[in-house]
């Protein structure tokens, strides 16, 4: 037990099921997920906002972003430190076109990420080409420059925002409310999962050993005949789509979008979920983010101070425990663990 | 559109030079670490921003100057404004000091994970500035005006005024003291040393963790006087001005090459003439999308700078 | 006589003021070793990036099988055939010996991102021809058992094997080895040298740069000599080694120091 590692824990409980035990688990571990709206009653309630809304924003949507964001910073190792500006892209045009247009939130969602992923590709192609810290600072600027530009275009409305925002239509008997967000929340565990669904696929094909050879060396990567620019931005906008996604998702839940909902210290937030959980680990980086969504709205003193936690988060995560909670570390097969043993 | 830019060019050109110095010694304090450690310190506007804090401080709370009380004349103005510079630098030393200690120095020790140390970076730079948004309940902060801002003369119809004048006479000097320092000290050789390369310097038996540490102080000695010019002209602050300042200033020492110290002196001046023009002619709220243009630019056609000579890049 | 698939031409390659290359004119004839040989600082490694286009040649031109090299980008050098080794090892670590070869695989391969998303059958075809290839070329250089050991957890030897193995997995004509048996001792040295035989009679061309001069004289077909970036050599081994230029080059340097 000298050595216990919850990544490495899990994992061996994977391993050792066969399929039907695997689809048995993660069955019920999304059923337990879903039921998480009606178990606000005791320990878990909120004293500041309204639990089933806490558990939608900030939480779930946390988790979607991390895991967007970690595509970008984990897989591919690129500091991208404006990441919140997708997600305002996606609000934005949640909000512009559900007050101008008679689409609904559905129908607004592709446009949304579509919007995303192109800013994504605008900014990537001439940026991506730069070293890693050149990038995080343009990032940065970008971040900002969008909630600039939001606050000065008219189309915006400025500083007061865009109010009135249509919730999304019923799906059948799950209806939207205001008071009751279940729906909501399930529709935000619905595209985690299908997030995770993207980035597992990914991680153990091409892409995913693009972006991890990147990663570690990209000069080696370039030489091994790694397309680099290719990936990169692929990995970029792929993490913009997900930020696009999670802004539509807020817009609509919100009824309201102003410029300063999307300050750098969104980008922050996230970027602490991933490296708190642990950077590069689809299940370190939702425990980040719920733990790191969560907490300051459980605990008042962390809720006015939040911005300065995740600023320690970092540094202290970074310089004591580099791989968070949940180390992506990956474990090799049978062969070590004899050689382990001897 | 243009008028305002033509009528007013040549006040315009003053304030942009003012504004260019300050940018000039915040670029100093980037460029410097960034010869070290071949890193931006992210956390470089928070301690601008510190700085002013200091300066504040120093007048508000050591000589008791609020928003009523006359400003001073003749030695004590002397003495006051000599005061504040000198708070201003020490505080935005110390912290400078501690960011290397707490954000850099533990992975430096480790080895080279670029990424985990820009990461530590950023998150030094919001502890730095969250804490001061609660220490002031994330409200501006005015400075007590100890200079009559006194127009001294008029040229081509531009005004002259004292704090303007002061900055760039003051800043001018704290610059070429620096600059000689690096030049000519032992420490600044060490430094320098460093700079051209880490490996065969610390065969020479530099203290390399001592080099690092001098470079963060004189960093933060740099971007602290920054921080008292600013706020004597523009006599306030809050805790969330080092972002677009540091951007600006950030894209000074990168036009100017960064690492290098002469450039970031062209650089700090072009940028602050370069954004006082955007500004008159496209109006300020568009002012950090200006230099963010500008940097973008930079970075991807002149990588180098545009004053800076070139430096080989090794790649395999 | 055989064709010839590389042809180094009036390649000059200069830092600053430090000529790297001056003028080296080299051809390798396709199925051959040929060693690049030279004192420390001759030269021979930026020769393999002017080839594998990680400097910029200051003048002259580098022909591959048809194409010219200079100015293209270096992942398409890569596709065109060209595949090298590093010096120093630069492995991806946190991979495991297999990712790292089918990572070198990919680069013939056609499906993308999408095709990947969507579990195509060409990607899931690409993926199965990708291992079994790495699979055969870690059987073949004879590191397969540590298929599954993370790259920065093999022994030395293995790292440096897995280098090349990696280097194959992109399918070359062309084989770049730099200094492949640095740090070996002289039984590991005589197991490369098998190993490097076996590479080039399985229809590789191998340009090599190594220091040990037996282990030169046993495997090369012919052996080009670098000093202080100029080519002062190029013959078979036998009469390399008694060129007296050769001789003076390496005067006061051990042959093996590296
Ligand atoms: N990126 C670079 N910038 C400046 N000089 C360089 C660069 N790369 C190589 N050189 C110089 O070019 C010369 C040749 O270096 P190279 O690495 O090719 O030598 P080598 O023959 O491979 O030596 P070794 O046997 O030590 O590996 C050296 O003087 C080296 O300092
Ligand atoms: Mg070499």
């Amino acid at each position: 037990m000298k050595n216990f590692n919850l990544r490495d824990f899990g994992a061996d409980i994977w391993e050792r099921s066969n399929r039907p035990v695997r689809v048995a688990i993660v069955i019920v571990v999304i059923g337990l997920v879903a039921m998480m709206p009606y178990a606000g009653a005791g320990f878990l309630a909120t004293p500041i906002a309204a639990y089933d809304a806490v558990i939608v924003y900030p939480v779930a949507i946390f988790v979607l972003m991390s895991l967007g964001l970690n595509i970008v910073v984990g897989k591919s190792g690129m500091l991208d430190l404006g990441y919140v500006a997708f997600f305002a892209i996606g609000a934005y045009t949640m909000g512009f076109l559900g007050i101008h247009t008679s689409l609904n939130t559905w129908e607004i969602m592709p446009i949304g990420i579509g919007l995303a992923m192109l800013a994504g590709v605008m900014l990537g192609l001439p940026t991506l080409r730069l070293r890693g810290d050149y990038l995080a600072i343009v990032t940065l600027g970008f971040g900002e420059i969008i909630r600039i530009v939001a606050l000065n275009v008219s189309w915006t409305n400025g500083p007061n925002g865009i109010s009135g925002i249509p919730m999304p239509p019923d799906i059948g008997p799950l209806k939207f409310r205001l008071d009751d967000q279940k729906v909501f929340f399930w529709v935000v565990l619905a595209m985690i999962l299908m997030t995770i669904w993207m980035i597992r696929r990914l991680s153990v094909r091409r892409p995913g050993r693009a972006w991890e050879a990147i990663r570690q060396d990209e000069d080696a990567a370039e030489l091994m005949g790694v397309p680099t620019l290719k990936y990169k931005i692929w990995s970029f906008t792929l993490g913009a789509a997900v930020g696009g996604a999670a802004g539509v998702l807020y817009g609509s839940k919100n009824l309201f979008v102003a410029p300063e909902m999307f300050t750098l210290n969104v980008s922050i937030l996230i970027l602490a979920c991933v490296v708190f959980g642990g950077i590069g680990n689809i299940w370190g980086v939702i425990v980040g983010g719920v733990i790191l969504g969560y907490l300051p709205d459980r605990i008042r003193f962390i809720s006015d101070a939040r911005l300065l936690v995740f600023g320690l988060v970092l540094v202290v995560v970074m310089n004591f425990r580099p791989d968070g909670l949940l180390p992506r570390k990956k474990r090799e097969k049978a062969l070590v663990k004899k050689g382990a043993n001897s | 559109m243009f008028t305002v830019f033509i009528d007013q060019f040549w006040q315009l050109t003053i304030s942009g030079i003012a504004l260019g110095f300050i940018y000039v010694l915040i670029a100093l304090g980037y460029t410097m670490v960034y010869g070290v450690l071949r890193m931006i310190n992210f956390a470089n506007s928070e301690i601008f921003m510190w700085g002013t804090f200091g300066a504040i401080v120093a007048s508000r709370d050591l000589f008791r100057y609020n928003q009523t009380t006359e400003p001073a004349t003749g030695g004590k103005l002397a003495l006051v404004l000599f005061i504040q510079l000198f708070a201003a630098m020490a505080f935005a030393a110390v912290v400078s000091v501690i960011v290397e200690l707490a954000a850099y120095r533990r992975l430096r020790a480790r080895g080279t994970n670029r990424l985990a140390t820009l990461i530590s970076a950023i998150g030094m730079s919001m502890v730095l500035s969250e804490t001061m948004r609660l220490m002031t309940d994330s409200r501006p902060v005015g400075s007590p005006r100890i200079l009559e801002k006194v127009i001294l003369t008029e040229v081509w119809g531009a005004q002259i005024r004292l704090d303007t004048l002061i900055t760039i006479v003051a800043a001018g000097a704290i610059f070429i003291i620096l600059e000689r320092f690096v030049k000519l000290s032992r420490m600044g050789k060490a430094i320098r040393a460093v700079s051209m390369n880490e490996d065969a310097a610390k065969l020479m038996g530099i203290n390399l963790n001592r080099v690092i540490t001098v470079t963060f102080l004189v960093g933060g000695l740099a971007t602290g006087a920054a921080g008292f010019f600013y706020v004597t002209v523009y006599e306030y602050t809050k805790f969330n001005i080092g972002f677009t300042m540091g951007l600006a200033a950030f894209t000074a020492a990168v036009v100017g090459g960064i690492g290098n110290i002469r450039g970031a002196f062209f650089g700090g001046v072009f940028l602050g003439l370069a954004e006082v023009y955007a500004s008159a002619i496209l109006g300020t709220q568009w002012k950090a999308v200006t230099i963010f243009i500008v940097l973008v630019l930079v970075l991807l056609f002149k990588p180098n700078g545009l004053f800076g000579e070139a430096v080989q890049q090794t790649r395999a | 006589m055989s064709k010839t698939l590389l042809k180094l031409e009036n390649l000059t390659m200069k830092f600053g003021g430090v000529t790297a290359l001056n003028e080296v004119n080299l051809e390798v004839k396709e199925g051959e070793i040929l060693a690049l040989i030279g004192p420390n600082g001759a030269g021979k490694t930026t020769v393999f990036n002017v080839i594998t286009g990680v400097y910029q040649a200051t003048s002259g031109s580098v022909l591959f099988d048809g194409h010219n090299l200079v100015g293209r980008k270096r992942f398409q050098i890569t596709g065109l055939g060209v595949a090298r080794t590093f010096q120093n090892i630069r492995l991806f670590g946190d991979m495991t010996t297999l990712e790292n070869v089918i990572t070198a695989t990919d680069v013939h391969k056609k499906s993308g991102l999408v095709g990947s998303l969507f579990g195509t059958p060409r990607a899931r075809r690409e993926e199965r021809e990708n291992r079994t290839k790495a699979l055969e070329i870690l059987e073949f250089i004879g590191i397969d058992e540590y298929s599954d050991r993370l790259a920065k957890n093999l022994p030395y030897g293995v790292q440096r094997r897995l280098e090349i193995a990696r280097a194959m997995g992109t399918t070359p004509k062309l084989l770049l080895l730099d200094e492949p048996a640095a740090g070996f001792n002289p039984q590991e040295k005589v197991e490369l040298a098998t190993t490097i035989k076996k590479v080039r009679d399985a229809g590789y061309t191998v340009l090599l740069i190594e220091h040990d001069m037996s282990l030169i004289m046993g495997i090369s077909d012919r052996v080009a000599v670098l000093d202080f970036g100029t080519k002062i050599a190029d013959d078979s081994p036998t009469v390399v080694q008694n060129d007296p230029r050769v001789i003076e080059a390496y005067l006061g340097v051990p042959a093996d120091a590296s």
